[in-house]
């Protein structure tokens, strides 16, 4: 038997690849098929909606709740994104220009919709150019885009209007799938998911480093049904023993999300220890349960999530990160921000004034690239 | 090639813009407040309440026009931020970092007690908010909502069904941000707000931009063009900024009137017009000359630009209830501008309410959905061109668009 550890890591090796099955009904019942991103059933042969997401603020509760399989679409940077430079522009951040592009190549499969948030410029302008693809141009074959518009002004009215966002939004899953949402059952599994994940963040903040960056970023992004998902990170924290010891130096990696491992693979390859982050695929959305309150509790949760940098102020920001880096005793600031991605590369200057560690800023960096040679030149890290 | 404006509203609006900025100055440096404000921000509340403000994107435009980006940039490069990104506001920020305010343009941008900005994209807000961790500026932000599905004949709607048009969840918010607006500008600056002013504000104001759609229509329908964009967008844009003020309503009256004159005249901005051109984007402030560089060579003449055709078409709200109202022009404006299918539909409707030859689409980096622009358009049949560059930031332009521009003139829009 793996370790729980290897089998996150290859589920999340398996995610946002394209599922052996090539229409809806012919579909494996091998469970390490369900574990892929598109096309799911259950052992009566129902089959199970798939539903396709984007960003760090669609409410993975609801979707759990309305007892569709979520996966949360990623880019392939080195795959490359013709069809999404040409629709959304090359001034949109490349991520989103290679989800596009993996969409309409049917990289995911059969998805039944796509839900996207606003959680930043290019995820709205997705939203919009599927929305409008399947207006004008209905042989892409694009399934119904649908917009989660949760805001983030730390203001009542902001929360006001979430909230009505968020009963729209679980008001159009119901009518998807005919039947009432299971809230209560899915914010129990979700926050479960959360405390376990928080607890195996303790181990990469361990001196030294009990997971490297590359593997929490597997381990809290591995594409598995929530309650599979929980099964093996309780495993994982009971093999906790047997976990390897990384010594390297301690990085905090700020700015750009990263929905693949590259930038962690690259610069963990020269001996930096990723132990912390603030993007939305890594710790940054462990934070509090959501708890019992029902619609609203889940809107507020929501509207406070965060601060990432496309949504909350350089000084917010600052503030997180002299947290953050306190917390998880990292020894270097590390900014990243990519070219099309440039709300980090603003963030940096007050971050770098509220630390007390050394911080460097790659900026303008290619999608799943990171030009190390600032870092190799001002804090070099022997291997 | 320095533009050659030939409109008397044009000139005329130049010189209230110099001397009302001098009054301004006058204002803040006898204690008034002074707020700063993005362009898609409800102005209308600080002119019924009497608080001087200027337009962040107006004085970028002066800036570039005054070849003075770059410095500015600098500025903020010098504080560690990026010279490289929405240099459209960054601009107007890198004037509060000059350490010789005084040396800018016309005197230099006064130092503003409040800036509001909408949180559009990712990066707006972090530059409004940085400008209010300034000594003695305060931010106040709001949000730019999104919906889901939306009715594309927006310019239909707007003018009375806009409720129908924008959605009454983004009508909802912003009309709430907007009260508490009022109420925080009532508390810090002690000016009051009359609902009788307010009236009077957004009924000069739809006045004004009525004036805007008949001279919006009588261009569209006037071969060859009486006028050009040089003298179209200082003689609406200027205005613009004065909204809500009778001399504002008053100006748009007398450009219509110079506008039909030169339509009796029989006068051309361009004797032996053969092109039509349409521009997509935001103004080249820093080579406005660029416009009338192909009219001579190849009769082709930029007779749209958004400018006036956004005043005809995306300000006018009646209603009984001012502040949602007021809501409805901000609540989806720059949806009307970018975002399709609201920006594409209106862009062909506009191309062909213009008898439109050829487009020439500027695209910057801000990620304003081009492709969809284009396409409609080229699926209505009108020829496009891109051409990519920051409307503020002159290091972006490359002066082979000139080149390009002239072959595509000539192999396709006149072949």
């Amino acid at each position: 038997m793996p370790t729980a550890l290897a089998a996150l890591e290859e589920a999340y090796a398996r995610r946002g690849a394209r599922t052996a099955a090539s229409t809806r009904l012919s579909v494996s019942m091998d469970p390490s098929v369900s574990m892929g991103p598109a096309v799911s059933t259950s052992p009566a042969g129902d089959r199970t909606p798939v539903v396709g997401y984007v960003g760090a603020d669609v409410p993975v509760e609801l979707l759990t709740a309305a007892g569709v399989h979520a996966v949360r679409l990623t880019g392939d940077p080195d795959s490359g994104s013709v069809l999404g430079d040409r629709y959304l522009g090359r001034g949109v951040d490349p991520m989103a220009r290679s989800v596009l592009t993996r969409l309409l190549a049917g990289s995911f499969g059969d998805l039944d919709r796509i839900v996207v948030s606003h959680d930043c410029e290019a995820s709205l302008r997705l939203f919009y150019a599927l929305r409008e693809l399947r207006r004008v141009e209905p042989g892409t074959a694009l399934p119904e885009a649908y917009l989660v518009d949760i805001l983030h002004l730390p203001h009542r009215t902001t929360a006001r209007y979430n909230r009505r966002r968020i009963g729209e939004f679980a008001a159009r899953l119901e009518a998807w799938t005919g039947r009432p949402l299971d809230l209560a059952g899915a914010v129990a599994a979700h926050d479960e998911r959360r405390r376990l994940l928080t607890a195996v963040a303790e181990l990469r903040r361990a001196v030294p480093a009990r997971l490297t960056g590359r593997q929490f970023l597997a381990v809290a992004n591995a594409a598995l049904p929530v309650d599979e998902h929980i099964a093996l990170l309780e495993r994982l924290l009971a093999e906790a023993g047997r976990l390897g010891e990384h010594p390297g130096r301690r990085v905090f990696l700020s700015g750009s999300d990263h929905d693949t491992p590259h930038v962690y693979e690259t610069v963990e390859s020269e001996g930096y220890v990723i132990v912390g982050e603030d993007h939305s695929f890594g710790d940054l959305f462990l934070g509090e349960p959501v708890g019992a309150g029902g619609l609203d509790a889940l809107a507020e949760h929501y509207h406070h999530s965060g601060p990432t940098a496309h949504r909350a102020t350089v000084g917010e920001r600052a503030a997180h990160a002299a947290r953050a880096v306190r917390h998880c005793r990292a020894e270097l600031f590390v900014g990243y921000s990519r070219i099309g991605d440039e709300a980090p590369a603003w963030d940096f200057p007050a971050q770098r004034a509220a630390l007390d560690i050394p911080a460097v800023l790659l900026e303008r960096q290619e999608y799943g690239r990171a030009d190390l040679a600032a870092l190799r030149k001002e804090h070099p890290c022997a291997v | 090639m320095r533009s050659v404006k030939t409109l008397a509203t044009a000139a005329e609006a130049g010189r209230h813009q110099r001397e009302w900025f001098a009054d301004l100055r006058r204002r803040v440096a006898d204690g008034e407040p002074f707020a700063l404000l993005n362009a898609d921000v409800p102005h209308e509340i600080f002119r019924t309440m009497d608080i001087p403000y200027a337009v962040s994107q107006w004085w970028a435009s002066l800036v570039a026009a005054k070849q003075r980006s770059g410095h500015y940039l600098d500025l903020v490069r010098q504080r560690g931020y990026p010279d490289y990104s929405e240099q459209y506001n960054s601009v107007t920020l890198g004037s509060a970092f000059d350490p010789e305010p005084e040396a800018g343009p016309w005197g230099g941008l006064p130092r503003p007690d409040i800036v509001v900005g909408d949180a559009t994209g990712d990066v707006t807000r972090k530059v409004f908010d940085i400008w209010g961790h300034e000594p003695g500026v305060t931010f106040y932000p709001l949000e730019s909502a999104a919906e889901n599905e939306v009715p594309a004949n927006w310019w239909e709607l707007m003018p009375h069904r806009w409720e129908q048009a924008v959605g009454p969840a983004r009508l909802d918010l912003l009309t709430a941000e907007l009260e508490n607006l009022v109420r925080f500008l009532e508390t810090t600056t002690g000016r009051r707000f009359r609902e009788s002013r307010f009236r009077e504000v957004m009924a000069l104001v739809n006045e004004q931009e009525e004036w805007n759609r008949k001279t919006r229509d009588l261009i569209a329908r006037t071969r060859p063009a009486p006028l050009g964009v040089v003298d179209s967008i200082p003689s609406v844009m200027l205005p613009q900024w004065h909204r809500g003020t009778e001399w504002a309503r008053d100006i748009a009256r007398r450009f219509y009137e110079e506008v039909r004159d030169r339509v009796d005249a029989g006068h051309a901005a361009c004797p032996g017009e053969r092109a039509r051109l349409m521009w997509i984007g935001r103004g080249l402030w820093y080579d406005m000359g660029f416009y009338q560089r192909f009219q001579d060579e190849y009769g082709a003449v930029f007779v749209w630009s958004m400018y006036l055709a956004i005043a005809a078409d995306g300000y006018v709200r009646h209603g009984d209830d001012p502040m949602r109202a007021l809501a409805a022009r901000f609540a989806a404006f720059t949806d009307q501008l970018y975002t399709p299918p609201w920006s594409s539909e209106w862009y062909v409707k506009e191309a062909r309410l213009h008898g439109i030859d050829g487009v020439v689409h500027l695209v910057s980096d801000d990620p304003r959905g081009s492709y969809f622009t284009a396409r409609a358009l080229e699926a209505a049949g009108f020829p496009v061109i891109e051409i990519h560059a920051d409307n503020v930031d002159a290091r972006t332009f490359d002066d082979e668009v000139v080149r390009r521009i002239g072959q595509w003139l000539e192999n396709v829009v006149l072949a």
